[in-house]
């Protein structure tokens, strides 16, 4: 089953073009890597996808449901899920919290129950402090669980922001450059995470800078230039495409 | 002695409508808008339950109950225009919507009394009254605090992006505060109506909008605590010393400078930070020692 | 009749417009709003009042207004931005700073002037009145209008033409451009609030003059009014702040003159309200300049 279909699709800010005509799948259950040199589209690309910005023409499937013009948070609702390539945590909450909100899109709670403190909402935030904690035991990271998030180390920082992504139980999850910063132990470690999630049914769909960490992880590869798509298919035959190496070795 | 009671006594009821003012006001800012539009708010609700009690003759918790769901109403209504509009924009345009409503509380005289006021509203709520809806506002501000709407608040406070990308509605949300501002507004404004007698327009214009700001900012943004504090340092500091009370609008403005430049979290929230960072420190110290 | 409105209405739309111009300028370039503007505008006209009562000359007065303002307003900017300036959320701060400066200065005039509504000694501008096509024109109206093209002029010429001004115009928000630029943003920051400082002195003084009441609390309606000119405008626009204030000035002479009294004011903040709405950077901003969201 073929989680996420892009299809032709373009996004103008006024007259200029910073993606047009990309097609694109990611399956679930799958890691997809999407490479491309800087200031490629990419990250217009994950923004279109989620709804954060409107694309100009084209379409964008998420399972049957059609997400082409539906707003960012119902995209999260319907189960992707993302990371931002500068990380974007809740900088004065704690790490705990920051974890916490990753749960909404599946609370039970409604508004009035909320408003009114019933027992039933007090319940379920504590049932989802307790979940948080195994996470952050997962991700050894239960000793930050009280720290202000914003005053962490920058990979610790990833963490947070991977275990909040992670707590929305997505089906789809967009990754915006997360290994960048980190030397190559560290990356691998992630990179594992990456392929369990696969391997659980998850589709990954990794954005990356770093070619060799796409080319070790990714199933299938596609190749952004100037906002289109250069080429496509399995990380051997994309590195060694012509159109490919001109691009990053061009730019 | 009966008469340091009095006056006292009537400081703490002002005390308690000025913490109403103030939860309305930080409601809204909780959820990352920056409205103005408590004052305005307040007004809807105190001439609404003055004039359908003076004039239609409704019992007085009735006519507190539909200025309460006016203001809830009027909020929800400034929302969805609002939702548009950013920051300092969102400030401008509530600024506007309070100086409407003092103009057409001016201007509708036959209605309002105009400038003149709205005279021979009978006094019917007390302390009492005032305190539990005080606390019920605390109640429901803590409840929020504690639970799924509070965490939603909080993420589109800090980060819209972010909310909607864990599929935090920021327009419901927002509109959901102006709502709670709006009948919080209300409820404290029909309160007020029925324990001074006349209403003026002005008193819910510009000076309204000034305090309910500097409760909440010197006071503090985030916990339930910080509007509350800060109305109380506000209404007492004044009536400490006869020279603050007659500088008690400079005081307000040096207070609101020091602040923000100094402890821009306000004296609650700064305080538990404090609290908590020192209680970090002692376990890391602890861990570090076993 | 309607030209003599509309003649009454360009004159204290001037006003209205030099007193704008400030408030933009400090927002277009430093992107912050000064709601200590309304005090500067009152400490104008008191600057020029207890001149005149000490026994000096009415163009002393104007002058002494001038520079004191501007120098009032370069103290605004040390004492209530500048430390905000490098936190992230200056442009909140900023709001309750100002309002903070206002409160002091406010307070500080209320104790100087008892309270009272103070007036100008008679004849300190002579009263005469001209004639002609059957408009009737003061030479006090004369005067605001004149000068405050003038003012207007100077500004525009100093902002456009000079190497200082468009130094000004081309930091604008930028910090770290002024910098690498060479320049000390400290001295842009004193230029622009003094000019800004400058131009509400002047409107302070015209209106005293004009309407010969000059208290303490004059400053509130103007700041009022100041943030209809500056969205009709497009906050940050100068040419837009400048048509916008004579635009309101004629709105607000036409509606008193032919609506109920006391509507004035319900209109006018409508019309504020709906600009917003409909129209957030109004007839001369950028559509880029951040009034609205981001896409959705």
């Amino acid at each position: 089953m073929s989680a996420l279909v892009i299809k032709s699709v373009s996004k103008h800010f006024g007259g200029v073009a910073a993606v047009s005509n990309v097609n694109m799948e990611v399956p679930s259950g799958k890691v997809t890597g999407l490479i491309g040199p800087n200031g490629a589209g990419k990250t217009t690309l994950i923004n279109l996808i989620t709804g954060v910005l409107t694309v100009s023409e084209g379409s964008i499937h998420f399972g049957a449901q059609d997400i082409t013009e539906v707003p960012a948070y119902k995209v999260a609702r319907a189960g992707i899920s993302r990371t931002f390539q500068n990380i974007r945590l809740l900088a004065e909450a704690s790490v705990i919290d920051n974890v916490m909100i990753g749960f909404y899109r599946n609370e039970k709670t409604t508004t009035p129950a909320s408003l009114l403190g019933l027992p039933s909402a007090r319940r379920e935030t504590a049932a989802l402090r307790d979940r948080a904690n195994k996470l952050l035991e997962r991700f050894g990271m239960s000793k930050f669980a009280d720290q202000e998030a914003g005053g962490l180390a920058y990979g610790h920082q990833r963490r947070v922001e991977m275990m909040r992504a992670l707590a929305s139980e997505p089906a789809l999850i967009l990754l915006d450059e997360p290994v960048a910063g980190m030397n190559d132990v560290e990356a691998g470690e992630l990179g594992e995470i990456f392929r369990g999630l696969a391997k659980d049914g998850m589709g990954v769909l990794l954005i990356e800078h770093n070619v060799r960490f796409v080319t070790n992880l990714c199933d299938f590869v596609y190749v952004l230039d100037s906002g289109r798509m250069i080429a496509s298919g399995s990380p051997e035959q994309v590195v060694n495409d012509p159109a490919v190496i001109t691009a990053y070795l061009g730019s | 002695m009966s008469n340091f009671f009095t006056v006292y006594h009537h400081l703490f009821d002002v005390f308690l409508i000025g913490s109403g003012y103030a939860l309305s006001q930080w409601v809204v800012m909780r959820a990352g808008v920056f409205s103005v539009a408590t004052a305005g708010l307040a007004s809807i609700g105190a001439y609404c339950a003055a004039i359908l009690t003076t004039k239609l003759g409704w019992p007085h918790p009735l006519s507190i109950l539909a200025g309460t769901l006016l203001g809830a109403l009027t909020g929800l209504l400034l929302s969805v225009p609002l939702a548009r509009l950013r920051g300092v924009f969102q400030a401008i345009a509530t600024l506007a919507f309070v100086q409407i409503v003092v103009a057409i509380g001016l201007f509708s005289d036959s209605l309002t009394g105009g400038a003149i006021g709205l005279n021979a509203i009978p006094i019917l709520i007390g302390t009492k009254e005032n305190l539990l809806a005080l606390l019920c506002t605390i109640y429901v501000m803590l409840a929020i605090s504690a639970t799924r709407v509070g965490r939603a608040f909080e993420a589109i406070r800090q980060d819209e992006a972010v909310a909607s990308s864990l599929g935090v509605s920021v327009t419901f949300h927002q509109s959901l505060a102006f709502g709670l501002s709006g009948a919080i507004a209300g409820l404290f404004g029909g309160l007020e109506a029925f324990q001074t007698f006349t209403l003026f327009p002005n008193t819910y214009g510009f000076g309204l909008i000034v305090a309910a700001l500097s409760y909440v900012v010197l006071g503090g943004r985030r916990s339930v605590a910080g509007p509350i504090v800060g109305t109380a340092i506000l209404l007492i500091l004044p009536e400490v010393s006869r020279p603050l009370a007659d500088y008690r609008n400079a005081l307000y403005g040096v207070i609101m400078m020091l602040v923000i430049a100094f402890m821009p979290r306000g004296i609650v929230d700064t305080g538990l930070l404090y609290f908590r960072r020192r209680r970090l420190a002692a376990k890391a110290a602890m861990e570090s020692q076993q | 009749m309607l030209a003599q409105q509309l003649l009454n209405g360009l004159v204290v739309g001037g006003v209205y417009a030099l007193f704008a111009l400030g408030f933009t300028l400090v927002f277009g370039i430093h992107h912050l709003m000064n709601l200590a503007h309304g005090a500067v505008f009152m400490t104008g006209a008191f600057v020029a009042l207890y001149t005149v009562l000490a026994g000096m000359p009415l163009w002393l007065g104007f002058v002494f207004a001038i520079l004191a303002c501007g120098l009032l307003s370069i103290l605004i900017e040390v004492t209530a931005f500048r430390r905000l300036r490098k936190s992230g959320e200056a442009e909140f701060g900023a709001i309750i700073s100002t309002l903070g400066a206002e409160l002091i200065i406010v307070t500080f005039a209320q104790i100087v002037s008892g309270s009272d509504v103070l007036r100008f000694p008679f004849e300190t501008f002579p009263v005469e009145i001209f004639e002609f096509a059957g408009l009737r024109v003061t030479l006090l109206q004369l005067f605001m209008l004149v000068s405050s093209l003038l003012l207007m002029l100077i500004l525009t010429y100093y902002l456009y033409r000079t190497p200082l001004g468009t130094r000004i115009r081309s930091v604008s928000g930028n910090e770290r451009a002024s910098v690498l630029s060479g320049v000390n943003p400290n001295i842009i920051y004193y230029q622009t609030f003094f000019l800004s400082g400058a131009l509400a002195g002047a409107a302070g003084v015209l209106i005293g003059l004009s309407f010969n009441s000059i208290q303490f609390a004059m400053g509130e309606p103007f700041l009022l009014r100041g943030f209809v000119v500056v969205v009709l405008g497009g906050m940050g626009s100068i040419p837009g702040a400048m048509v916008a204030g004579l635009l309101l000035g004629m709105l607000q002479t036409l509606t008193a003159a032919y609506l109920p009294a006391g509507l004035t004011d319900a209109i006018i903040f409508s019309l504020l309200f709906v600009i917003l709405l409909v129209r957030p950077y109004g007839l001369f901003g950028k559509e880029t300049a951040g009034a609205m969201r981001a896409e959705r």
